[in-house]
């Protein structure tokens, strides 16, 4: 035995390093078909790595103070060295989150891949999700713009639409009568300590739940059905060394749309860093415009799209909600967009198509036609799942192959 | 739920009137300059804006050393030429401006400038600059046309002069403010019960005019024929729209000092990653070439 092997079987005896690598890596055996949809989930964890990093490295300097912390990001874009790359990354990292993981969803959605035995794997992301949404807000509070201060006390204020303890309860979040300094320290805490922790666990919690039922794929079958004598998927390859290295070409992909935003548009204009957001934090002056950053504008729709404002809020919070069912709203007897019913893609078209426009309308200001294509995308949208039981029995589906192909 | 009305409703109203204020006179793009006229606009717009600028308006997040260094002023002529106190080379570029004292003379206190072009964009500025025009109704004297009643007097004046509307311009906001005028009796008119085929003929007629009208005004701004200098200044027209174009340059710089090393950087960034893609591609393709 060389003194490496022994050194790792000294770790061994004691540790499962091996193990581990074995399970999770080497002998974990993906699906040798996944395409394009498939770079997402690693690239998601790519940008929490980089979420984690960079942010590390900002609070070094960030004052998380209503006097100075506005001054300290300034601080941080002009005199620390290489801070702007740092806030940079970070404030587009934030953003590239957002748009890798709605890839990875919608992913999950075509192919089916939170359909049983993989619905806890979507219960975990659906709450990695929400805590992101929750990240991210929190976040934005904290350069102390005039647009961070506003977008906060409007998100802050829906909470005032629960019935008596409202003004109570919206009071206890800000923990001071108006958004103030105390906000910020407060969410601070829970940006860079409690939520990154609880997003963390819950990943952890999703790869340990797929890697317990295995990955899906674009046919929606089961590769663990045909095995070898070894009791190797025949459709299985490792996931280390083939998908690290393919994963890897999908990070340059990706790093090269990321480094073009970084470097020659890191306001993306004024979609990643809004215009307001460079005056300070001001209770007496509302900007001309307030909207969420691009990623809640859909949310932000459906709210605004119901007349009634406490209704309002249960349409936004229901939005969300709904997805936590998709595992059970999904009768069809085929898992993969490749194999189901034409009307499959015709509801999913118009659902994509529809949360692109409640995007969009999330960031204009209202008009009496704006609301009305917003409420008959909002009609659609809760359509999609709560008529999904339904729906999704349509037609006949294409037979499914034994194996997976190409 | 009574503030969530509140401010429900504000976001509404807010976001209309912003959609109303959409005509800005002068209505300029900033002329784009290639790398090297542009340090040197820079360096021209830094010394318009400590000449002029700095005494009310602080760039409190930058260094006179950063500013130093990246403009390419050495750093004995910048002491010399544009620090007029005694602040020291690495110090940020403050004033001695007391607030409250500010807002009392002009309504609100001058704001600090450091990002300014990143709030309002540099054409925003660009034009800004270039808008006071005489209006005896303000404590000043002036107006600006891209930004209504706005606090600061002209402080150009002794560069660009006076300027006021043409005859022309003036007019056409007579027969606007008409029309306008006409539209709100109508609609009252409409709502009370009267006459509907007549209250709907007039709106049909002052909607027109008063896109004819804009149209005109935008046309006319466009020509330069907006404005009429009433009083030379030091500077002509085009003197004066090359200084504030540096100055605005000059604030686009201070809104962020690294853009033009990020830029630089970039290219190098995209094309390392470029060559590690194609050097994982051919990887991800050795590695896979038995898989079938």
């Amino acid at each position: 035995m060389t003194k490496m092997a022994q050194l790792m079987q000294w770790v061994d005896d004691r540790f499962p390093a091996t193990k581990v690598w074995n399970e999770h890596l080497a002998e974990y055996y993906a699906p040798k078909n996944f395409n394009f949809w498939y770079f997402f989930g690693s690239l998601a964890l790519l940008v929490l790595v980089n979420q984690i990093l960079t942010g590390i490295w900002l609070t070094m300097n960030y004052t998380p103070t209503g006097e100075g912390a506005y001054a300290s990001v300034e601080f941080i874009m002009r005199d620390v060295e290489w801070g702007w790359l740092l806030r940079y990354m970070h404030s587009t990292g934030a953003s590239a989150f957002f748009a890798v993981v709605y890839l990875h969803m919608f992913r999950g959605l075509i192919y089916g891949s939170f359909r049983k035995p993989r619905e806890l794997v979507w219960l975990f992301g659906m709450i990695i999700f929400v805590l992101l949404m929750a990240e991210a807000f929190m976040g934005y509070l904290l350069p102390w713009g005039n647009m961070s201060y506003w977008g906060a006390q409007v998100i802050i204020n829906l909470f005032s639409a629960i019935p008596v303890y409202g003004a109570d309860i919206v009071e206890w979040i800000r923990g001071d009568f108006l958004i103030s300094g105390a906000t910020l320290t407060r969410f601070f805490a829970l940006h860079v300590v409690a939520l990154p922790m609880a997003l963390l666990l819950m990943v952890f919690l999703h790869i340990v739940a797929l890697h317990k039922v295995g990955s899906n794929n674009p046919d929606g079958i089961e590769i663990k059905k045909y095995k070898d004598e070894n009791g190797i998927p025949l459709d299985g390859i490792p996931f280390h060394p083939y998908y690290t290295v393919k994963d890897i070409v999908g990070v340059a992909g990706f790093l090269f749309i990321f480094c073009l935003i970084i470097f020659f548009a890191p306001e993306m204009g004024g979609f990643f860093l809004e215009p307001p957001n460079f005056t300070p934090a001001d209770p007496l002056k509302t900007p001309a415009h307030i909207a969420p950053v691009w990623y809640f504008t859909p949310y932000y729709s459906i709210l605004r799209a119901v007349p009634d404002q406490q209704l309002g809020v249960v349409a936004m919070a229901a939005s969300l909600i709904v997805m936590f069912f998709l595992p059970w709203l999904d009768r069809a007897k085929v898992k993969s967009v490749r194999y189901k019913h034409w009307s499959f893609k015709l509801w999913v078209g118009l659902f994509v198509i529809c949360f692109i426009i409640l995007g969009y309308l999330g960031m204009k200001g209202p008009t009496p036609m704006r609301t009305l294509v917003a409420q008959i995308c909002t009609v659609y949208y809760f359509a999609f799942f709560f008529l999904m039981p339904w729906w999704s029995t349509w037609g006949e589906t294409k037979p499914v192959p034994e194996r997976v192909t190409h | 739920m009574k503030k969530l009305l509140i401010t429900i409703s504000a976001l509404m109203s807010f976001s209309l009137s912003a959609a109303e204020a959409g005509l800005t006179f002068p209505d300029d793009d900033l002329p784009v300059l290639s790398d090297d006229k542009l340090i040197v606009s820079q360096q021209r717009g830094m010394q318009v804006y400590m000449n002029n600028c700095m005494g009310c308006h602080a760039l409190s997040f930058q260094r006179y050393k950063r500013t130093s260094t990246d403009l390419k002023i050495p750093e004995n002529v910048m002491m010399e030429n544009m620090v007029f106190g005694d602040e020291k080379i690495g110090e940020l570029m403050t004033n001695n401006m007391i607030k409250e004292a500010a807002a009392n003379w002009f309504g609100a206190a001058p704001p600090d400038l450091s990002l300014i072009s990143r709030s309002r964009g540099t054409k925003w500025l660009y034009n800004y600059m270039r808008g006071f025009y005489i209006d005896d109704t303000r404590t000043y004297g002036v107006n600006n046309a891209v930004f209504k009643d706005v606090g600061m007097p002209h402080v150009l004046e002794s560069m660009q002069g006076l300027q006021d509307k043409s005859e022309k311009v003036k007019g056409l906001e007579n027969d606007i403010a008409y029309a306008q005028a006409d539209l709100a009796a109508a609609n009252k008119l409409l709502e009370e019960g009267g006459n509907a085929a007549e209250a709907k003929k007039t709106i049909k007629a002052a909607a027109k005019t008063i896109e004819d009208a804009e149209a005109e005004l935008i046309k006319l701004s466009a020509a330069g024929e907006y404005f009429v200098i009433v009083k030379e200044g030091q500077l002509n027209p085009q003197e004066f729209d090359t200084a504030m174009a540096d100055l605005v340059n000059f604030l686009d710089y201070i809104g962020e000092p690294i853009k033009r090393e990020r830029k630089r950087l970039g290219v190098w960034v995209l094309l390392f990653i470029l060559g590690f893609g194609i050097l994982a591609y051919y990887m991800k393709k050795e590695y896979w070439k038995d898989i079938h």
